[in-house]
């Protein structure tokens, strides 16, 4: 363990391999030194247990957030900017990959007798796809992005179910973001993967019309199947489908980074882990 | 239908999943607050209050590892915690703030919502309490003080394993019973397995004491007769072997499988007997 603080400081063309943040992955980290070049941690845990910015001191941090409800239409508060602020400073974090969903509604008049407040969720939720919530995103970014030195990157979100009014596929409004607004992309694997599962579509074929020069990080994680729904999963290892879609975007990007999210268990175990780690910088390095 | 409607819709079944049952029954409501019943997968919605519900218990896999391999294994783990995200907030209860309580707390409810008929419910019931004793005994960091006798009893040090009819057992340490449909550690080897077959799973009645003597000794487990289970499921400290034999519907004199199956408990030192102050004069 090196002493002071790590930055993620790699070549502009090259790939750097991470570890989102999970209970284990710090003495993972410490016993496969070189595996990694980077840990991927939410801002909301490190807003709630500041000691996690000793990891620091060990290997360089990304900041992930899912706090901005980038793609809402209720704004995150100035306090939760600040805080995003100061880390995203601390950590010197080269960008800050945020979901492009929302976590943040309005509340809800049900009937005379009930009322459900607002709303800020634990969880990101696909947003409304449409002109409507381009605008808005749009409108946000320009919004929030001056806050932050770093620049703002969007996580496609996986989509569970169709959203009411939505007026046109996850890859088309992704494609519409971009067209609107200058913005790098978080390109989540699982989810892209999640979505195409959940609507029928022809995930191979749809992830070339995704605006793939864009792509500043991949993430990869599991999935399962379950009461008829393919699910995010962070506890169990990606599939071969995945790695096939991994491939096929690096034919045609360079991603700055590509972070393996398999954080959900402490029992996840590990040599598949380390095998993955393995497997993803072979292709990174190959392609 | 405006986007932050539908936010606000989706939001607050994600919150409240109990609103979701009442707009399918109403759909009329769902369409006041601003969206089409028909555009709106309810049941969909409510799966994924589920997948958000047992993202919140992640904190649990470290002490319920094989809990969760049996949900994911199983297919469970979206109905399960569907239905549990449903119930907390029916009730209006929050999730608790400690592992532990959440632990609980899904146990209590897991306890009347399985259907133990189905065996992969039964499976789940029986690992579950596997691991919560497990990891509540594991946990124990208080030297185990051995309870003073009850006033009338003499002190327990020196008297022989076998017992009387004056007698009174009592635990040494801290114990967890558990009747169960299978054998858990059975389902966990085959948990460890790439596609685990629960078809193979012996079931049948099994009686289980999950036993730790002291913060320093190391956890047992037991498996022992329907007697044996009784018994220790009685030996409170407080009534005697006698009274043991009419609890289970003997008479005064105890019979001698009884004190046998007394003695073989106190061999192996999870039973230890006091007697009386009346007999000891």
């Amino acid at each position: 363990m090196s002493c002071g603080v790590e930055y993620l400081n790699t070549p502009v063309d090259t790939t750097a391999i991470g570890l989102a943040y999970g209970p284990n992955i710090p003495e993972f980290i410490a016993t496969n030194p070189g595996l990694v070049d980077y840990i991927e941690v939410p801002f909301e845990q490190l807003r709630h247990a500041p000691h996690l910015s000793s990891l620091q001191e060990a290997i360089p941090v990304v900041l992930h957030c899912a706090s901005m409800s980038v793609a809402g239409f209720v704004p995150p508060t100035e306090a939760t900017l600040a805080a995003i602020k100061l880390e995203a400073e601390r950590t010197r974090t080269p960008w800050i990959g945020e979901h492009l969903a929302f976590v943040n509604a309005d509340g809800l008049h049900v009937d005379a007798e009930t009322v459900a407040g607002p709303t800020a969720l634990t969880y990101t939720v696909c947003p409304q796809m449409s002109e409507e919530t381009v605008e808005r995103v749009a409108a946000n970014l320009a919004a929030l992005q001056p806050h932050f030195a770093a620049p703002l990157i969007l996580e496609n979100s996986p989509q569970y179910f169709s959203i009411p009014g939505s007026t046109m596929p996850m890859v088309d409004f992704i494609n519409a973001v971009s067209a609107r607004s200058d913005v790098g992309l978080l390109l989540d694997l699982t989810h892209f993967l999640i979505t195409m599962l959940n609507t029928g579509s022809d995930a191979a074929e749809e992830i070339g019309r995704l605006p793939l020069e864009r792509v500043v990080e991949i993430h990869v994680s599991g999935l399962s199947v379950q009461s008829g729904v393919a699910w995010d999963d962070h506890a169990t290892p990606a599939p071969a489908a995945v790695f096939d879609l991994l491939e096929r975007v690096l034919e045609r990007a360079r991603p700055r980074a590509l972070t393996v999210e398999y954080n959900w268990s402490p029992s996840f175990p590990q040599t598949i882990l380390k095998s993955h780690l393995e497997r993803v910088r072979r292709v990174v390095e190959r392609v | 239908m405006k986007a932050s409607r539908v936010h606000a819709v989706i939001a607050a079944g994600l919150e409240h999943p109990h609103l979701l049952a009442r707009w399918q029954r109403e759909p009329d409501l769902l369409r006041r607050c601003g969206v089409e019943p028909d555009a709106l997968d309810l049941d969909a919605l409510w799966k994924f209050a589920g997948l958000t519900a047992k993202v919140r218990h992640n904190g649990l896999r470290a002490d319920l590892p094989l809990t969760f391999r049996l949900l994911h294994v199983a297919g469970l783990e979206i109905e399960v915690f569907a239905a549990y995200a449903a119930f907390r907030t029916a009730g209006g209860a929050r999730y608790a703030d400690t592992t532990a309580a959440r632990a609980q707390d899904l146990s209590n409810f897991l306890e009347h919502w399985l259907d133990f008929t189905r065996r992969e419910h039964a499976l789940l019931w029986d690992v579950l309490r596997y691991e919560l004793a497990l990891a509540r005994l594991s946990k124990l960091t208080a030297p185990v003080q051995l309870a003073a006798p009850a006033p009338g009893l003499t002190s327990a040090a020196s008297l022989p394993a076998r017992p009387r009819a004056a007698s009174v057992p009592r635990v040494c340490g801290h114990i967890s019973l558990h009747e169960m449909r299978c054998d858990p550690r059975q389902v966990a080897a085959l948990l460890q397995e790439k596609s685990p077959r629960l078809a193979d799973v012996t079931m049948g009645s099994r009686y289980f004491c999950y036993w730790r003597q002291g913060a320093a000794a190391e956890l047992h487990i037991l498996e022992l007769d329907e007697l044996g289970f009784y018994l220790l499921s009685l030996a409170d400290g407080q009534h005697s072997v006698a009274d043991l034999s009419r609890l289970i519907g003997g008479g005064s004199r105890p019979a001698k499988g009884l004190l046998t199956a007394l003695g073989e408990l106190a061999s192996v030192g999870i039973l230890a007997f006091t007697r009386t102050s009346e007999q000891v004069t």
